[in-house]
């Protein structure tokens, strides 16, 4: 058998050739309070997310009508629960993203945190968070196990692997969770508008050639962006970027935009499809 | 009049988990400390496919435990014609306190002559980081090349510098994947500068030697940094003179 890195073709839904993930992390001031700061001054861009990134995002994708997926902090969500909310009312999953944007791994103290943002958003929507993203990218087996036990079938937080495929924790592959990768690296806005200070223009070239690259191989497409300013894609040039990347991608023939926890039922409901080689690793 | 051969070495540094593995354990490899279990899952697989596609041999400079960790991999790299080249043993720093250099020189080259079935013949340093004994513990373990500096546009003798008898196969940091894609460049970015700089070395007939990574976040495994490359190499092959050589060819006396 071909193993999952190798094969040509992939069991996506609709038939389709390629799927596309259009994700946002809300990363409001949850992550400067994690770090014990006032978001006050230079300190105030994650005010910016709540104010103006995700109402500029939100008419976008509406304008564009594609399927996205919100992931928030506990802590974020409280400071706006109405806005949470409404996105949820409008069809979009909310997953959840640490309490206060923890950046480093929490420790002991994790299970609790996790629990505590899973409740916060099941109040405020109403529905119980289903994905998880890792804030900062810190992931462990101990929250994989806090995860599933709170009822949890997906994360999309590794970077492992270029494809959906089935967690592996404590020495066993899992049928009931599975891993939607990301990349930090190159598929989010983070690294061009933080560490290279690229100009936009030339950050939608890069994502269309991910996107080429992907297509052609008939793969998965995860995009990771904040609504913050700052390093984020909240600001009017940047959502255009997104914009101009989604019509970029629409015509392609056969391509699926996907909501996360949709592709991950669908992922689950065919295990055997998404089995990956471990040996060596 | 014959055209003068332009060498080029493409090297790889077969980086994977030992990376994050020398502060985290195993339970801790999710997420942002991922990246390394790239290499093996996808990345290497993708950058070799695409060696092969161009007929291209190249360097592999292996860490003893990754070779340890997935010994039929590095074997069918070396099978497939690709040199296979010692890397220290789990990315330690050779120039730390508490190492005891010999042993893991020593241990590492057990590791790759069992692997292989041959014993390796160049060696790159970790981080690129030795100590006044390093080449002189090369030179006794008979290698008969180091690839770790970079000072020289041209191959060297390293007598002066305690590798009796050995060669220095100098790389260049500007055409190190990890300089630009560890600072987030774009590929367009990465391959515009590379680009410049490579027709530049050619006109002067100087060594080219790159170096590749296998990972997803300062290396070239993703697909759309393989598609770059593939780019890249069909220009240098339309350039005068190139030539792909083995480290170990580039280092081997002229008969």
């Amino acid at each position: 058998m071909i193993s999952l890195a190798q094969r040509k073709r992939h069991n996506w839904p609709d038939g389709a050739r390629c799927v596309v993930g259009l994700t946002l992390d809300f990363d409001g001031t949850s992550l400067e309070r994690g770090r014990g700061q006032l978001p006050l001054g230079a300190r105030s861009h994650g005010r910016y997310s709540a104010k103006c990134g995700i109402p500029r995002f939100v008419d976008m994708f509406a304008r564009q009508s594609v399927p996205w997926t919100l992931y928030v902090s506990g802590y974020d969500a409280e400071e706006h629960p109405d806005l949470v909310r409404d996105i949820s009312r409008s069809g979009v999953e909310i997953g959840s993203h640490g309490y206060l944007h923890e950046g480093i791994d929490p420790g002991d103290a994790e299970p609790e945190l996790l629990e505590r943002t899973h409740k916060v958003l099941t109040d405020i929507t109403g529905i119980a968070p289903r994905g998880w993203r890792s804030p900062s990218g810190h992931k462990t087996a101990r929250t994989l196990r806090k995860l599933r036990e709170l009822g949890y079938i997906y994360d999309s937080s590794d970077k492992d692997f270029d494809l959906p495929y089935l967690a592996r924790y404590d020495g066993a592959e899992r049928e009931d969770y599975v891993c939607l990768p990301n990349n930090t690296s190159s598929l989010d806005d983070f690294p061009f508008y933080r560490v290279s200070y690229t100009p936009p223009s030339e950050v939608l070239t890069h994502w269309k050639q991910e996107f080429d690259a992907i297509y052609s191989e008939g793969g998965y497409f995860n995009l990771t962006v904040h609504p913050r300013i700052g390093y984020g894609s909240g600001s009017p040039a940047r959502v255009a970027v997104v914009e101009r990347l989604i019509e970029y991608i629409k015509p392609h023939e056969d391509v699926r935009l996907v909501g996360m926890l949709e592709l991950a039922q669908w992922c689950l409901e065919r295990p055997s499809d998404w089995r990956r080689d471990w040996s060596g690793q | 009049m014959t055209t003068q051969i332009v060498p080029v070495a493409v090297t790889v540094n077969l980086h994977g988990k030992t990376v994050e593995a020398r502060h985290l354990t195993e339970d801790a490899l999710f997420g942002r400390a991922s990246y390394g279990k790239y290499a093996y899952a996808v990345g290497c697989e993708r950058l070799f496919g695409l060696f092969d596609r161009l007929g291209i041999k190249t360097t592999v400079f292996v860490p003893g435990a990754e070779a340890d960790a997935n010994p039929a991999y590095v074997a069918a790299l070396a099978a497939r014609g690709h040199e296979v080249a010692a890397h220290g043993w789990a990315m330690e720093e050779m120039d730390a306190e508490d190492i005891d250099e010999r042993a893991l020189l020593e241990r590492t080259h057990a590791v790759l002559t069992r692997i292989v079935g041959r014993e390796p013949r160049g060696f790159r340093a970790p981080h690129g980081r030795l100590t006044q004994h390093t080449l002189r513990h090369l030179a006794d373990l008979g290698y008969l090349y180091d690839a770790s500096f970079q000072d020289d546009d041209h191959p060297y003798r390293l007598d002066a510098d305690g590798g009796r008898g050995m060669i220095e196969v100098p790389h260049a940091e500007i055409l190190v994947d990890r300089t630009l894609y560890a600072q987030r460049q774009t590929h367009d970015r990465v391959m515009k500068t590379w680009w410049e700089e490579i027709e530049a070395m050619h006109r002067e007939h100087c060594l080219i030697s790159m170096t590749l990574h296998p990972r997803s976040d300062y290396g070239s495994g993703r697909a759309s940094r393989i598609a770059a490359l593939d780019n890249l190499f069909s220009l240098l092959r339309n350039l005068a003179g190139i030539t792909f050589l083995t480290c170990e060819q580039i280092a081997e006396p002229k008969g």
